[in-house]
């Protein structure tokens, strides 16, 4: 029945414009860079007679003998007369204003901007090209208002959270959807889970891009219905132009890298002094209370033989061994483990060659390039090379097709996780007195506090190689003027394996060598088949339709081995080892079928009108929950065309916008709706154990989201902005629910008792400003700011009462924002004794960690973030200014138990303020009694929260254009030099570099409930670099 | 004209219902209930029980290193950098920790598994079935045993009738229902009656012999012996050990050291958990080695003092039985061989303790002992295979206990005996609420009437 309706609708849309044939003339009509103009209009002179372009820009009029000449027309664009010559025509034409009529990207098309009734960020490739990034979605943190980009460390190819308008789920992923030339593209980690996720968008390469449309609200997104409540984001790569001159364009650029900050730790004789101090205080208490010794057995006469004996017993028994009997006392050695972890200036290098063109009938864009970036930190370096083609070919006047295709090679050599000893971050815990090298062997000192990292550097490895193939084929139709066909085959091949290997003399290798082997092939099928009829409706009403289906299959194989006992480190791959210790293949499909209208409807250039509907069906839910339908509607109201604006001198441009729709979220993996039980592998009794009870009444969560939006352009567009307000409800979340344990589904891989229901609801509210100014501008000397702000209030306003733990000190709680940091607050020391005093249950304070209360201390969702950026250009020079900045989130330091708790929790080098340590009764300090005895404060409270506001110049680049006379001379088009520095100046209350969410996206499930942590992290890179752009 | 568009129409509309039969896929690496339907499946699902037990949350290791660690007195020092096995070594072990909600989740996973086969008895024919039965109602009852022990107040605490102990759940659930999956705490009383008909019935049904490993009618009265000492039946326990001695089945291994780190269950094995280099409770950051073996093969943070080494006589083997090393942090200590090795079997029972627990019960209950030999001759029986002389007379249930507690050392079985002999360890009293676990707040949080145990 579903289809015989579809076919009926089909037949309607053909039927409606069938006219007699007479002498005609046909052409294309673009915009000054050979963009394809849609919806021009075509009148032949003297007469009525009008069509309108269709999306690839082709028109085809049927004019009488006597007419001479054709009126080409587009709102924005300068009015075009031109003899008629033969019967084709191409017609490039102008933009009357540079801002206000650019074109932007919607799902399955564009659109004028002046047009558009959704909210629209759009990044162009200017602001891609060229950054000392590796994933695009690094260069847009700060340029779009609304969205929200926070880089989990320093490491090079790791996730990256990307929030637009808010976190809009608990236990569904958050991320948003992207899309590259109509393919879904696959964006989760595909590497071994047991290495923080890494970020399969590093797999393109950002100097392929022309554009990126993020679509914030439901009248935009909601046309990707059920995939879109987290926003869409789409990328446009680059296309070549009609009938121009091939340009050949070479991009190269150099860096050098170092960390942002280093924190600040405990010197030889520093740390030999806050451990004297440590034992000190530890005999002084131990006199008062037990006097029973540092080994429980001595009693002391005096406080200060107490005083002596700690004193001993910490020198005898930690610094001694630690030293490996080197002279501590005198500070003989003092090992800087910071700097270890460190490369010094770390290298990136980029290279990129393009060339695009084409004639009257095809056009072209192709690229390869080559990346290597070596991280701050040891070890850890990214390559990339690869290539792209764009083609597309008109066969005549109606069947043109083309394909987009893209291939890359990665590769990824990693550390392990911010969690593992063998990490190079974790060289911070190594004490100063411990020798770099063991004098008794030469080597790396094995002899560490805790296992050495710089073994795992020196002797494992551990990479990741990814071929990608992003690509689609399509071919557009002009079935009639007015109705056109476009149908895409498109791929994401994304085939990965991860091999590493643990030597035998390193703590990972566990004295017997361990390797594993992961392979990853994920597929993703997609195509898109649609109509677009814009038909013509009289002079002031313009109508577009768009009609179509989407499907898409994803196939996901993977396969894990690993191995130990290597007879050495001859051969690493599996083949060098004996014992196979575990083996698997996992095969994984989903799908969606999708159908999907939208029409804009608009009446004089002024009251615009859209409507759009998705119907969604996916194999993610059960049969019966299946399809999902996603509306959306909008308005808007083109002010500055009405009379009383229209000559206005100040307001060149108003337009006010409203919209309001449904958007879905099915992120959740497979088989969520099943009850499963997994296979076990007991030795000889191979079997079945219940893991998942699942809820076959699962469906798709839904956000609700209402969108009005102002904008303008002032003085000649000298002035213009948008802003947006927002509210964003979601309701049915797909919520994993704690079960009682009773229950027995124990998912024992990790370790959780949860059913995912859809249960509970929880909101974004917020306001997004952004204001553009050409403040100076004449011929040589042009100063252009741009502004964005954006607050974003969520509130989980509903959860059943439930308390959903993300990381170990983060939750989701009802009426708080999601991921708040809930533990005991910290409220100081008591002067008398030392102790660490926590707010208690009781409202007073209390030194009894048990007794103390758990509750929100913090909140790592920022008030407010956004971007300033300032390009100033002066004859051949420009500079630009980019600050980013991020206000009113707290960062917890979840390694501050180890690094700053005065060794309550092992004998790591201490951060400096630990030698304000409470020493004897009256001492007011910040900082608890230390020592290896009598702990306290040593466990998570917000004594290690801290603001996470900061504003960063992100960007400061100088460029120099080659004169024309020297670059004719050259016989190039253009040249340009530059020099950049990224992140060399930030300003923040934290300790350490504040663009950090370490284990954020690593814990099953609970992505969303983590944020904010930082565990050991590297910091950011500042980056120094010069490049030059070459045009031929 | 009119073909190409209705081509067209043909080629986009035929994918559409070819799409939608697409929506319907099915697991390819797990299965659902629905495919569980024939005798082997419900055997599968049994033996997914024994890897419950092989997990670190329960036998694999924490069933061992969290009543360890609880009772350590000054036998066991922790070394390591986890802060909840640090407070459980300190007696501060908090309501939140996440491995105490793992352990109590895991349990009653096993549970969960035992009552999905007996609610799928159906299927099997035949002798097989009395097995099956045997077998999961062995899981339940040695699982609910070690639960109860662990979260509840000890049965010689008395008031068993009030006491808390914990959830009883005897048939599988499907889906979750709030209102029907809050459960209370049963009493004590009440689990042990469980216990008792479990493991009675586990007597009556399972074979004397199995393969693989698999329990058997003496692994049920084996167990069954502990928990009749821990109600001080003292007839119910020499009668179990002595069925178990006398079965012949078992042998004590030539030398105490080979009792240990075996790839399968020794001679000596009444009940041991299984591990291979595939199938294991984990070997860096869980697992009984992870935790008791040195540095490098594991993590050396379950550290032995002196005071405990002190404990044997001069000669015996048992006393040698441990070796220096140090923790993964550096810090050097004591450790013992019992778990050195990776992948070797878990004696979860041996006839070790069948010899002790005859004859403490029989030395006991006082009469006429039962089984052949007096306390005085089990005990020497232990002694003799340590390399020590054998004693003249016990004038003491202690040295009956003091032998057992030698011969079990952290094998995870002390916990056990402090409570039911009332011991104080580490100034803490037998029935101090800081020797057993807190209810995981998480299962109070979802509204479950479980009180909490009190203190925490």
């Amino acid at each position: 029945m579903k289809q015989k309706l579809w076919i009926l609708m089909f037949f309607t849309f053909c039927a409606i414009a069938v006219k007699a044939q007479t002498q005609s003339v046909k052409g294309h009509v673009t915009d000054q860079d050979s963009r394809p103009l849609e919806r021009a209009t075509i009148q032949a002179a003297g007469t009525k007679t009008t069509v309108i372009t269709n999306s690839e820009g082709a028109f085809s009029i049927n004019v009488p003998a006597t007419v001479k000449s054709l009126i080409i027309s587009s709102v924005g664009y300068v009015q075009v007369e031109q003899a008629i010559k033969g019967n084709t025509m191409n017609v490039a034409m102008k933009k009357t204003d540079k801002n206000l009529e650019e074109v932007v990207v919607v799902g399955y098309g564009q659109a004028q901007k002046r047009m558009v009734t959704g909210s629209i960020s759009k990044v162009g490739a200017k602001e891609i090209e060229n950054q000392p990034v590796q994933s695009f979605e690094s260069a847009i943190q700060g340029k779009a208002p609304g969205v929200v980009i926070e880089n989990s460390s320093g490491k090079v190819g790791q996730g990256i959270k990307v929030r637009i308008r808010g976190t809009s789920s608990i236990s569904a992923s958050s991320q948003p959807l992207y899309v590259i030339d109509g393919v879904p593209l696959t964006t989760a980690s595909q590497s071994d889970i047991n290495n923080e996720p890494t970020n399969p968008l590093i797999d393109l390469n950002p100097n392929d891009i022309e554009s990126i449309e993020i679509l914030k609200d439901a009248a935009s997104s909601a046309i990707y219905g059920a995939r879109a409540a987290n926003g869409v984001v789409l990328i446009t790569t680059k296309k070549g132009a009609r009938n121009s001159k091939s340009v050949v364009e070479l991009n190269s650029s150099l860096g050098f890298s170092n960390p942002t900050v280093k924190r600040k730790f405990l010197n030889a004789t520093e740390y030999v002094q806050a451990m004297r101090n440590a034992a000190a205080t530890n005999g002084r208490y131990d006199f008062i209370h037990d006097n029973a010794g540092p080994d429980g057995a001595t009693t002391a006469a005096t406080e200060q033989e107490a005083v002596n004996n700690f004193v001993k017993y910490y020198e005898d028994n930690f610094l001694d061994p630690l030293s490996l009997g080197t002279d501590w006392r005198n500070a003989k050695v003092n090992t800087d483990w910071t700097e270890e972890q460190f490369r010094k200036n770390a290298i990136s290098r980029q290279l990129d060659l393009s060339v695009r063109g084409g004639n009257d009938k095809t056009r072209f864009f192709a690229s390869g390039y080559y990346n290597d970036q070596e991280a701050i930190v040891i070890v850890n370096r990214f390559k990339r090379f690869g290539g792209r083609l764009n083609l597309d070919h008109s066969i005549n006047d109606k069947l043109s097709i083309g394909l987009n295709m893209s291939i890359t090679r990665s590769q990824l050599d990693r550390i392990t996780n911010d969690n593992a000893f063998s990490t190079p971050g974790q060289l911070l815990a190594q004490v100063p007195i411990s020798p770099l090298i063991d004098p008794a062997t030469g080597d790396i000192n094995a002899n560490t506090l805790y296992p050495n990292a710089l073994f795992d550097a020196k002797y494992n490895s551990d990479r990741q190689i990814t071929f990608r193939n992003i690509g689609n084929v399509f071919a557009n139709y002009s079935i009639l003027p007015a109705l056109s066909f476009r149908s895409e085959f498109g791929t994401d091949i994304l085939n990965m394996t991860e091999e590493t290997f643990a030597d035998k003399r390193t703590q990972d290798g566990s004295n017997i060598g361990k390797g594993q082997y992961f392979t990853s092939q994920n597929i993703t099928f997609n195509t898109n088949n649609y109509f677009t009829y814009a038909p013509r409706i009289g002079d002031n009403f313009k109508l577009t339709t768009l009609l179509g289906m989407s499907y898409l299959q994803n196939d996901l194989r993977q396969s894990n081995e690993q191995a130990e006992n290597y007879p050495s480190a001859a051969v690493k791959n599996l083949t060098g080892a004996t014992t196979v210790t575990f083996g698997n293949s996992v095969n994984n499909r989903y799908n969606f079928l999708s159908y999907f209208m939208r029409s804009n409807f608009s009446f004089k250039d002024k009251y615009l009108l859209g409507f759009s509907v998705r119907a969604d069906g996916s194999s993610r839910f059960s049969s019966e929950n299946r399809y999902g339908y996603f509306p959306a509607a909008s308005v808007g109201w083109v002010l500055s065309e009405e009379p009383f604006i229209k000559d206005s001198k100040t307001i060149n441009y108003l337009k006010l916008r409203a919209s309001l729709g449904l958007t879905g979220n099915a992120e959740i993996g497979e088989h969520q709706f099943l009850e499963l039980f997994n296979v076990s592998n007991y030795p000889n009794l191979p079997g079945f154990i219940p893991f998942q009870l699942g809820d076959a009444r699962l469906k798709w969560e839904k956000t609700t989201q209402t969108d009005i939006g102002l904008e303008f352009g002032l003085f000649n567009n000298r002035f213009s902005g948008e802003i947006d307000v927002y509210n964003k409800q979601t309701k049915d979340l797909l919520l994993a629910v704690n079960v009682p344990s009773t229950n027995g589904y124990f998912d024992n891989v990790n370790f959780l008792n949860q059913v995912l229901q859809n249960l509970g609801s929880l909101e974004n509210k917020g306001l997004e400003i952004l204001l553009n100014g050409r403040i100076i501008d004449q011929k040589d000397f042009k100063w252009s700011s741009s502004f964005n702000i954006s607050f974003n209030r969520n509130k989980i306003k509903d959860i059943k009462g439930q308390v959903i733990q993300g990381s170990t000190t983060q939750r989701a709680i009802e009426g708080e924002p999601i991921g708040v940091f809930f533990m005991p607050k910290f409220l100081g020391v008591d002067p008398a004794n030392g102790d660490a005093l926590y707010l208690g249950e009781d409202g007073k304070s209390t030194n009894d960690y048990n007794a103390a209360k758990r509750t929100v201390v913090g909140d790592p969702n920022p008030d407010f973030t956004g971007g300033f950026n300032n390009t100033i250009s002066f004859k051949g020079f420009d500079l630009n200014a980019f600050f980013t900045f991020v206000s009113g989130n707290e960062i917890f330091n979840l390694g501050g138990r180890f690094m700053s708790s005065g060794f309550g929790n092992g004998l790591d080098n201490q951060t400096i303020d630990i030698l304000n340590a409470w020493q004897k009764p009256g001492d007011i300090t910040n900082v608890p009694r230390a020592g290896v005895f009598f702990k306290t404060g040593q466990r998570q409270s917000s004594r290690w929260l801290y603001d996470g506001s900061y504003i960063r110049l992100r960007q400061l680049s100088l460029g120099y254009n080659l004169p024309a006379e020297i670059t004719s001379r050259l016989n190039i088009n253009s040249a340009r030099l530059f020099v950049a520095a990224a992140n060399i100046w930030t300003k923040t209350k934290y300790i350490s570099d504040p663009e950090v969410n370490s284990l954020g996206t690593q814990i099953s499930g609970v992505a969303n409930i983590t944020g904010g942590i930082d565990f050991y992290s590297i910091p950011q890179p500042k980056t120094f670099s010069l490049g030059l752009n070459i045009k031929f | 004209m009119k073909f190409k568009i209705i081509s067209l129409l043909v080629i986009a509309i035929s994918i559409m219902p070819a799409c939608n039969k697409k929506l319907d896929v099915a697991p390819q690496n797990t299965l659902t209930p629905s495919q569980i339907v024939s005798a082997d499946d419900v055997k599968a699902v049994l033996f997914g029980g024994y890897s419950t037990l092989q997990n670190a949350n329960a036998f694999g290791e924490k069933y061992n290193t969290f009543t360890e660690l609880l009772i350590s007195d000054n036998d066991i020092t922790w070394a390591g950098t986890f802060s909840d096995y640090d407070d459980l070594a300190n007696k501060a072990q908090t309501r939140e920790s996440a491995v105490i909600y793992q352990v109590w989740a895991n349990s009653y996973h096993t549970i969960n598994v035992a009552n999905i086969v007996l609610s799928k008895l159906d299927v099997i024919t035949g002798d097989e079935k009395l097995v099956i039965e045997g077998e999961a109602k062995f899981l339940r009852g040695l699982t609910y045993f070690t639960l109860v022990n662990l979260f509840a107040k000890p049965y010689s605490a008395g008031n068993v009738q009030s006491n808390p102990g914990v959830p009883l759940i005897l048939q599988p659930v499907s889906g979750y229902d709030p209102a029907r999956d809050k459960l209370p705490r049963a009493s004590v009383e009440a689990v042990y009656t469980q216990i008792l008909a479990d493991l009675t019935e586990a007597v009556n049904k399972l074979p004397e012999e199995a393969d693989n490993f698999r329990a058997t009618k003496y692994a049920a009265e084996a167990i069954l012996s502990r928990v009749y000492l821990a109600q001080a039946n003292y007839t119910g326990a020499a009668t179990a050990a002595n069925d178990v001695i006398e079965s012949n089945f078992y042998s004590l291994t030539s030398s105490f050291d080979k009792a240990f780190n075996n790839s399968v269950s020794s001679s000596e094995d009444i009940f041991a958990i299984q591990q291979t280099s595939q199938s294991n409770s984990g070997t860096t950051d869980f697992g009984i080695t992870a935790f008791y073996s040195g540095d490098p093969i594991g993590r050396g943070e379950i550290q032995i003092t002196p005071a405990h080494i002190a404990k044997y006589e001069a000669g015996d083997e048992r006393k040698d039985f441990f070796y220096d090393g140090s923790s993964i942090s550096g810090s050097p200590g004591i450790l013992t061989s019992k778990w050195r090795d990776l992948y070797k079997a878990i004696p979860v029972v041996r006839l070790a303790e069948m010899y002790p627990t005859r004859a403490e019960a029989n030395f006991r209950k006082g009469g006429a002992p039962i089984g052949p030999n007096t306390p005085l001759e089990d005990v020497n029986i232990i002694r003799n295979r340590a390399g020590l002389s054998s004693l003249g007379s016990i004038n003491s249930a202690n040295v009956i206990v003091k032998e057992r507690f030698l011969e079990l050392a952290f094998e995870g079985e002390r916990f056990y005996t402090v409570k039911r002999l009332k011991l104080t360890v580490d100034g803490h009293a037998y029935n101090d609420p800081r020797l057993i676990l807190p209810i995981p707040q998480r299962e109070i949080d979802l509204g479950n009437s479980l009180p909490q145990n009190e203190g925490y």
